[in-house]
């Protein structure tokens, strides 16, 4: 008689928890994901992700893009202007995201991200660079630092320590030169690897005060330390030490030659030595002959050597992105999967709060150390600022390499910009 | 009262054409023939180049609603930019530069190869080959040429030509624009060559005999005969050449975008730049529409040249 | 004496095209080369045999798994072919209405169609693109078609209606009075006759359509949409530093023109310089 009433009952369990589940059989949606990590092994390591989500959660259908960095920021940009931006997007946050956020094309997540601590778990600084007047719009997965990564072997076959300062990298790049060794790969035809160069040398010169001074419009792009930025540049542009035609070359020209030991140096973020690795064919690149430096103090300059100049990778959330968007990329940035995209191909620093022990790598941990020990830290200019004003500092450090503009002509274009943005 | 009239007589003299059956089927053939073919080219070409026009007087970024009227602001800033000089006046150099090397080069092969030539269907094969390529094609295979690395500045050839190994090519805003003009040479050429050999057979071949038998030399031909009697088609030639210069944007995107340092700006590569990627669009917008009026003045002054000529 | 000055007359000239022919071919021909060779010795032979003989970059191209070529090759046959339809039935109504049929305005219809030879695709683009997200049409094949229809329609309808205007009236009254309505009459008798022209509008939509990269660049996101030429773009964007891969992607890209000019060059060549001389 138990027995039956027990059976009864259990079998009357299980059809209303068959029943109850029934009506709440979730309605599937398709989630839009646009990154740009073209090499074939980066691209792997999304699609592994999202092909994991999506077991866990068989209603949600997550589409990949995947376009050229360049392509990429030309198609995000008519996405936008469409008033129909992809649901989770590769950002990097800053002025660019901003206006995005301003012109209501971006889902405010603060909410969603606060519910059961989530937004505890990642650092505070990056998650800064994704949020606008206190709304979060995005998430960040990495935060680094640009530096120069450099070829130790060349390095030391011609008697070259670090660069402390920017008298010794001339000299440096001088002393290659005549070894006839390339002294600095470039990439100036996609024009964002140069603005490292003047972002650097105004973040040490001006120093972040007066940065931040012309941001407020308290002060002028024109001032003195900025001209000087441009007058060092040019300085480097004129000695020679970048690769022949490095006007026409691109970023990924830039990183083939020094990993291919073309060059013995160049200045970049944190993904430098994965896609150096993706552009030899042992795909190992100068392995344990590369070595990073963090960018030389400039003589009589207002920064100081620990000041930082860099930014991170994130991803934003579209206006019209559902919730499972935001599920999967607290899925990605859960400790175990976020482990798993660490531990692929792609390199970079992690954002999660308690996971600085895996960065084991010597040349990452250096990365990691100035990242979280920056005195100040400049977001890329480019994506700093409005995009018009952007593209006028590209445009306008270009000009300084190709000779066509004086540091005070440069500087000049830089603030007509800034002045007609207000 | 006078406009109700003349309405009023418009209306009658309306019914009196439609009362005849003849005119009755022409209409609503005509109606039926024309209604999908006006409503596709009006929605997707009539339509966005006023909307062109009307976002050309504000300031926009693109992404919220028009609101900050600027009236002609836009223009006169365009207009005053220099970078926007440098795309002008690339836009005219390969206009005068297709009339100085391009269709001098396509005429010559023609006249050489138009008649009774062994092996002028060989030759014209080969030379229209490129013109078949797409720009990107073409400008991401003259982008390997040109590569300092691994083309032909990396070859023995750098050690014949001196100057070949310190050329800059795509490197550098003073050679940028005549490299890519050397690949519209090569695109294109053929084409004018295929243009001139066809106005070439549309000229009588007994004109040419007679001048051979009166002992006129064939450099004396073609020059007082030929020539002249070609002139349409030649300037049929620069016209598209004229056309397509304001429209290049793919082959100078594939091969450096118009860098450095807006060496090889186009009116279009500017409107791109300018007004997309930074997201100016009422700015973008304007460039468009100065790029509208230029085509339409040359255009008409074309009309007005060729027009004289043919009375 | 003058035999033999025209001898060397000749051998000059044959010296001097041939030579014009060389240098025409040769960047095609390195680049078919350098998709045989390894980086190594592209890197240091640009011009010498390649060796070893690879095969490999071809195959990794070709392979579906490693890039996309073969899709972005049927969305540019797809893309095209739709858009030649298209242009041929609508160039066909619009210009048999505005050469055959009488009717009051028809001048400025035809004037209003001719405006459009003026416009370059550029200047529309941008509100184009709000237009047809507007109309739901962004990442759809028919958002590339449909404007490309729309910008080829005036020189087709002009070429299409002249040509058209050739064909004798005695055709159309003997036509109508066997009962054929205009529609039958321009489909069983006019365009038979106007294979010529109607060749000529379909090969300048193809080489347009075949060729486009601005207008698809900005209407197609997803890569199983991309077209030859974004296909291009995106592959040399993603392997710059293994140029020997992007130049067999570039043979390979340039294959199916290669062929169907060779087959088709007569036609091509007529076509388009018929549709230029009279435009």
């Amino acid at each position: 008689m138990v027995k039956k009433i027990l059976l009864i009952l259990s079998v009357l369990a299980i059809v209303t928890v068959m029943i109850g589940c029934g009506p709440k059989e979730k309605k599937d949606v398709t989630v839009t994901f646009w990154h740009l990590d073209t090499q074939d092994d980066f691209k792997a390591a999304w699609q592994a992700q999202v092909d994991e989500f999506m077991a866990l959660n068989p209603h949600v259908k997550i589409e990949i893009t995947v376009l050229e960095n360049e392509a990429f920021k030309q198609k995000v940009a008519t996405m936008m202007q469409s008033g129909n931006p992809p649901d989770l997007f590769r950002s990097w946050g800053g002025g660019v995201m901003n206006q995005y956020a301003e012109a209501g094309l971006l889902r405010d997540v603060t909410k969603e991200l606060k519910k059961g601590g989530f937004s505890d778990t990642i650092g505070a600084g990056p998650l800064g660079v994704y949020s606008y007047k206190g709304k979060v719009y995005g998430i960040p997965y990495n935060m680094g630092a640009v530096g120069i990564w450099y070829n130790k072997k060349m390095f030391a076959d011609n008697g070259l320590s670090e660069f402390k300062t920017w008298n010794e990298l001339i000299e440096g790049c001088k002393k290659l030169k005549a070894a006839g060794i390339t002294p600095i790969a470039l990439g100036e035809q996609d024009k964002w690897p140069g603005h490292f160069w003047f972002g650097y040398l105004a973040v040490r010169i001006a120093g972040g005060e007066a940065i931040q001074k012309a941001y407020a419009r308290e002060g002028k792009f024109t001032d003195a330390p900025f001209v000087e930025a441009f007058v060092k540049l040019k300085e480097l542009v004129d000695l020679g030490a970048f690769q022949k035609g490095f006007l026409g070359a691109t970023y990924n020209d830039q990183a083939s030659l020094t990993a291919n030991r073309k060059a013995a140096m160049e200045l970049m973020g944190q993904w430098a030595p994965s896609v150096q690795e993706q552009q030899t064919k042992d795909k190992k690149g100068l392995g344990s002959d590369l070595g990073f430096m963090a960018f030389p103090a400039v003589e009589g300059g207002a920064g100081d050597i620990t000041d930082v100049f860099g930014g991170g990778d994130g991803f934003a959330f579209g206006v019209n992105a559902p919730d499972e968007a935001i599920d999967f990329m607290k899925f990605l940035m859960s400790k175990e999967q976020y482990k798993k995209l660490y531990d692929s191909p792609i390199s970079f620093i992690p954002t999660v709060k308690g996971t600085s022990e895996w960065v084991q790598d010597p040349n990452m941990k250096a990365v990691a150390d100035a990242t979280s020990k920056a005195g100040f830290y400049q977001l890329y200019f480019d994506q700093a600022f409005p995009p018009a004003v952007g593209g006028a500092i590209l445009d306008a450090v270009q000009g300084i390499c190709a000779g066509t503009k004086t540091p005070e002509e440069a500087a000049g274009i830089i603030q007509k910009a800034w002045d007609e943005e207000k | 009262m006078g406009l109700q009239k003349s309405s009023n007589m418009k209306t009658s003299k309306f019914k009196e054409y439609w009362q005849n059956p003849r005119h009755k089927q022409a209409i609503i053939v005509a109606t039926a023939f024309l209604t999908l073919p006006l409503i596709v080219y009006t929605v997707f070409v009539i339509l966005p180049v006023f909307q062109a026009a009307y976002f050309s007087l504000y300031k926009w970024n693109g992404l919220g609603h028009l609101t900050n009227f600027k009236g002609v602001e836009n223009f006169v800033k365009i207009l005053t930019d220099p970078i926007f000089g440098m795309a002008i006046k690339n836009n005219f150099k390969i206009v005068v530069l297709s009339l100085l090397f391009q269709i001098p080069l396509s005429l010559i092969i023609a006249l050489t190869i138009a008649r009774r030539f062994k092996g002028a269907v060989f030759f014209r094969t080969i030379f229209f080959l490129p013109y078949i390529l797409s720009e990107v094609i073409a400008g991401t295979i003259w982008s390997f040429i040109y590569n300092p690395q691994i083309g032909i500045q990396n070859t023995v050839l750098s050690d014949w030509i001196p100057w070949l190994a310190n050329f800059q090519f795509l490197g550098s805003q003073d050679t940028v624009f005549a490299s890519i003009f050397v690949v519209l040479i090569w695109k294109y050429f053929g084409l004018h060559m295929v243009i001139l050999i066809a106005g070439l057979q549309g000229i009588p071949v007994e004109l040419e005999e007679a001048a051979f038998i009166d002992g006129v030399n064939k450099w004396k031909l073609n020059w007082y005969i030929i020539l002249p009697l070609l002139r349409p088609t030649i300037m049929l030639s620069l016209f598209f050449s004229m056309v397509g210069s304001f429209q290049t944007f793919d082959i100078v995107w594939a091969m450096g975008r118009g860098d450095p340092a807006n060496g090889a700006e186009t009116m279009v590569t500017y409107m791109y730049k300018f007004g997309f990627q930074r997201f100016q669009l009422g700015y973008g917008s304007a460039v468009a529409i100065i790029i509208f009026l230029i085509t339409i003045s040359v255009s008409v002054l074309y009309q007005k040249l060729t027009a004289e000529k043919e009375l | 004496m003058i035999v033999g000055t025209k001898k060397t007359h000749k051998a000059i000239q044959y010296t001097l095209l041939i030579l014009l022919a060389l240098l025409t071919l040769f960047p095609m021909v390195l680049t078919l080369m350098g998709g045989f060779k390894d980086l190594a010795q592209l890197r240091l032979d640009l011009f010498g045999w390649p060796d070893p003989f690879l095969g490999s970059n071809y195959l990794d191209v070709l392979h579906p798994k490693r890039s996309k070529f073969f899709l972005s090759l049927f969305n540019s046959m797809l893309i095209m072919s739709i858009t030649v339809m298209f242009g041929i039935v609508l160039s066909s109504l619009a210009g048999f209405a505005l050469s055959r049929m009488k009717f009051p305005g028809r001048d400025f219809i035809f004037n209003f169609f001719l405006v459009g030879l003026l416009f370059p695709p550029a200047v529309a683009i941008l509100p184009l693109y709000i237009e047809l997200k507007s109309l739901h049409l962004l990442d759809n094949y028919f958002g590339v078609i449909f404007p490309q229809v729309a910008f080829a329609l005036p020189m087709q309808i002009m070429i299409v209606r002249s040509f058209f205007k050739q064909i004798p009236i005695e055709l159309e009254e003997s036509a109508t009075i066997d009962g054929c309505s205009p529609i039958w009459f321009l489909i069983f008798v006019v365009v038979p006759l106007s294979k010529p022209v109607i060749t000529t509008i379909s090969i300048l939509a193809m080489v347009g359509s075949w060729n486009s990269y601005f207008l698809p660049l900005l209407i197609l996101n997803s890569e199983k949409l991309f077209t030859l030429p974004m296909g291009v773009m995106s592959f040399a964007g993603q392997y710059t530093y293994n140029w020997p891969l992007v130049l067999a992607y570039l043979t390979l890209a340039m294959v199916p023109a290669v062929i169907f000019y060779m087959m088709a060059q007569k036609h091509i060549i007529e076509g388009l310089t018929a549709g230029s001389v009279k435009g």
